[in-house]
């Protein structure tokens, strides 16, 4: 039912990049009970920063960036009651393509009663880039997920635009089988979309903030919607569907999304994750 | 094709409330983005061509071709309905979803095995009954699209000269280029494959979610 991204054939200077994760919960604590991987996707030890019962992970792509031809596979397993978040150490950086697409799968799956943050820093999507960006998320009943996804069109500090090449966004959150939310884009370089008012109405990042599997308690939704940022041309708004909450910034500074975002995090973590915001330290350095 | 059938399910006659909503049109205007006739119909034709031609229309024609095969899909309903991505455009679906059910058991006209399809869903989008019905009345995809394009840019128009505010003479200007449009946008619609499909758009999103706590406000959403 669900559309698929075209699988390009790799060159042979391709990476084929595999990351099979899963957590379980073992009496108290959340651990790290399966880790396997295949190529240049690694992540460092488990992470206590919580305590026992949370486990942080951060995802290492270790050659600087995703070339065309490049295929990341990320399968993350989160068992019953277990608790996981998941970042990476920088940007994500998507090198222009002299042809074939690069494509980035991640699929993520909580056991009834888990918790999952997918909480990746900021996609820079450079001029020329062919990026095929997938992220599906299967919560059991009683799971919980939120998530955070920040694109950046182009090499913003050295003044670059989205000119040419291609974006092709997919996005999909289930619950006990039944699809909760669904997006598609389709976001050529240079295409009108990118000034359009409906579109990104000419700014160069965009965040989409998603947290699933229960119903956002209206005063948090209201808190939510009291969150500011510091760019003052900036665009944001936040609702609430009943298995979803979903928020949208469009602005100039990757720095001020991610301010923003830390904003919102402190108002849903609690409800959605039951913690008060822990902001990764990694994203510190 | 009976065309007085197609005319009857595109009309703003049809009493589904299609007219309290603006799909985020409020907000645009509330916050300055529309302002007058130009910019109007930039919002408009952008919609029409980065949002509902990449993405509604393409999945209606999916789903006219499952009612047309014997059943409506249901898988292609809660498709739609994720799709949706604020809780007034939810909220707006089902509530015409609902209403256009309604009726259509007041009507007495369409045959019971396609009643009884659509009465399984507890609550089904406006767009898979209306496909359904369109179907059923035998209408093609293609005239079926135009009709339902059609009807959304009446709609706004009419959110337009309340909202902006325009002028009749504008509204029917603005009609007459959104009409241009659509026959190249129902063509790419019917031959849009999975992949190429697009609901991304941002700037609409936050206009929807914005409108939710609007001050002043004559629309639904």
């Amino acid at each position: 039912m669900t559309a698929r991204l075209p699988l390009p054939d790799p060159s042979p200077t391709a990476w084929q990049a595999r990351l099979d994760l899963g957590f379980e919960r073992r009496d108290a604590a959340t651990i790290l009970a399966r880790r396997h991987h295949l190529g240049p996707l690694r992540i460092q030890k488990a992470l206590y920063p919580e305590g026992p019962e949370l486990c942080h992970a951060i995802v290492l792509h270790p050659p600087a960036g995703i070339c065309g031809g490049d295929q990341l596979r990320i399968d993350i397993e989160v068992g019953a009651d277990a608790q996981a978040l998941l970042t990476t150490p920088g940007a994500g950086k998507w090198y222009r393509s002299s042809g074939q697409a690069a494509e980035q799968r991640v699929n993520i799956k909580v056991g009834a009663g888990g918790t999952a943050e997918w909480l990746p820093q900021e996609s820079i999507v450079f001029d020329g880039a062919e990026a095929r960006m997938r992220t599906v998320v299967d919560l059991a009943e009683g799971a919980r997920y939120l998530g955070v996804e920040t694109l950046c069109f182009g090499r913003r500090a050295s003044g670059e635009t989205f000119a040419r090449g291609s974006l092709h966004l997919a996005s999909d959150i289930r619950l006990a089988g039944q699809p909760v939310w669904h997006e598609r884009g389709r976001i050529d370089g240079g295409s009108a979309l990118l000034h359009s008012p409906i579109g990104l109405a000419g700014f160069g990042v965009c965040s989409t903030v998603l947290a699933a599997g229960f119903a956002t308690p209206p005063e948090t939704l209201t808190a939510c919607r009291g969150t500011t940022s510091a760019e003052d041309a900036a665009q944001f708004g936040v609702s609430a569907l009943p298995q979803v909450f979903v928020a949208r910034y469009l602005g100039h500074s990757t720095e001020a999304a991610r301010a923003w975002f830390v904003a919102l995090w402190q108002h849903l973590r609690p409800v959605f994750i039951g913690r008060e915001m822990a902001v990764p330290r990694i994203w510190n350095t | 094709m009976n065309l007085a059938r197609l005319l009857q399910l595109a009309s703003p006659a049809l009493p589904v409330g299609a007219y309290t909503y603006s799909q985020g049109f409020e907000w645009a205007v509330e916050a300055g983005t529309v302002k007058d006739e130009a910019t109007a119909l930039t919002w408009l034709g952008d919609q029409l061509e980065w949002n509902l031609g990449r993405y509604e229309a393409p999945l209606l024609a999916q789903m006219m071709n499952s009612w047309k095969v014997g059943a409506g899909e249901p898988a292609l309903d809660a498709r739609y309905l994720a799709s949706r991505e604020t809780a007034e455009l939810r909220a707006e679906t089902l509530q015409m979803g609902y209403s256009l059910r309604r009726l259509l058991g007041e009507l007495d006209d369409l045959p019971a095995p396609f009643m009884a399809q659509i009465a399984v869903p507890p609550a089904p989008t406006f767009a898979w009954v209306w496909s359904g019905v369109a179907t059923v009345w035998q209408i093609p995809p293609a005239e079926a699209l135009t009709a339902w394009l059609w009807s959304w840019a009446e709609n706004q128009v009419m959110a337009a000269l309340k909202a902006v505010p325009l002028g009749q003479a504008a509204g029917q200007r603005i009609l007459l280029e959104i009409g241009r449009r659509i026959p190249v946008v129902v063509e790419r619609a019917i031959a849009l494959d999975d992949d190429n499909y697009s609901n991304f758009a941002p700037g609409f999103a936050i206009a929807c979610a914005r409108h939710e706590t609007q001050y002043s406000r004559l629309f639904r959403s």
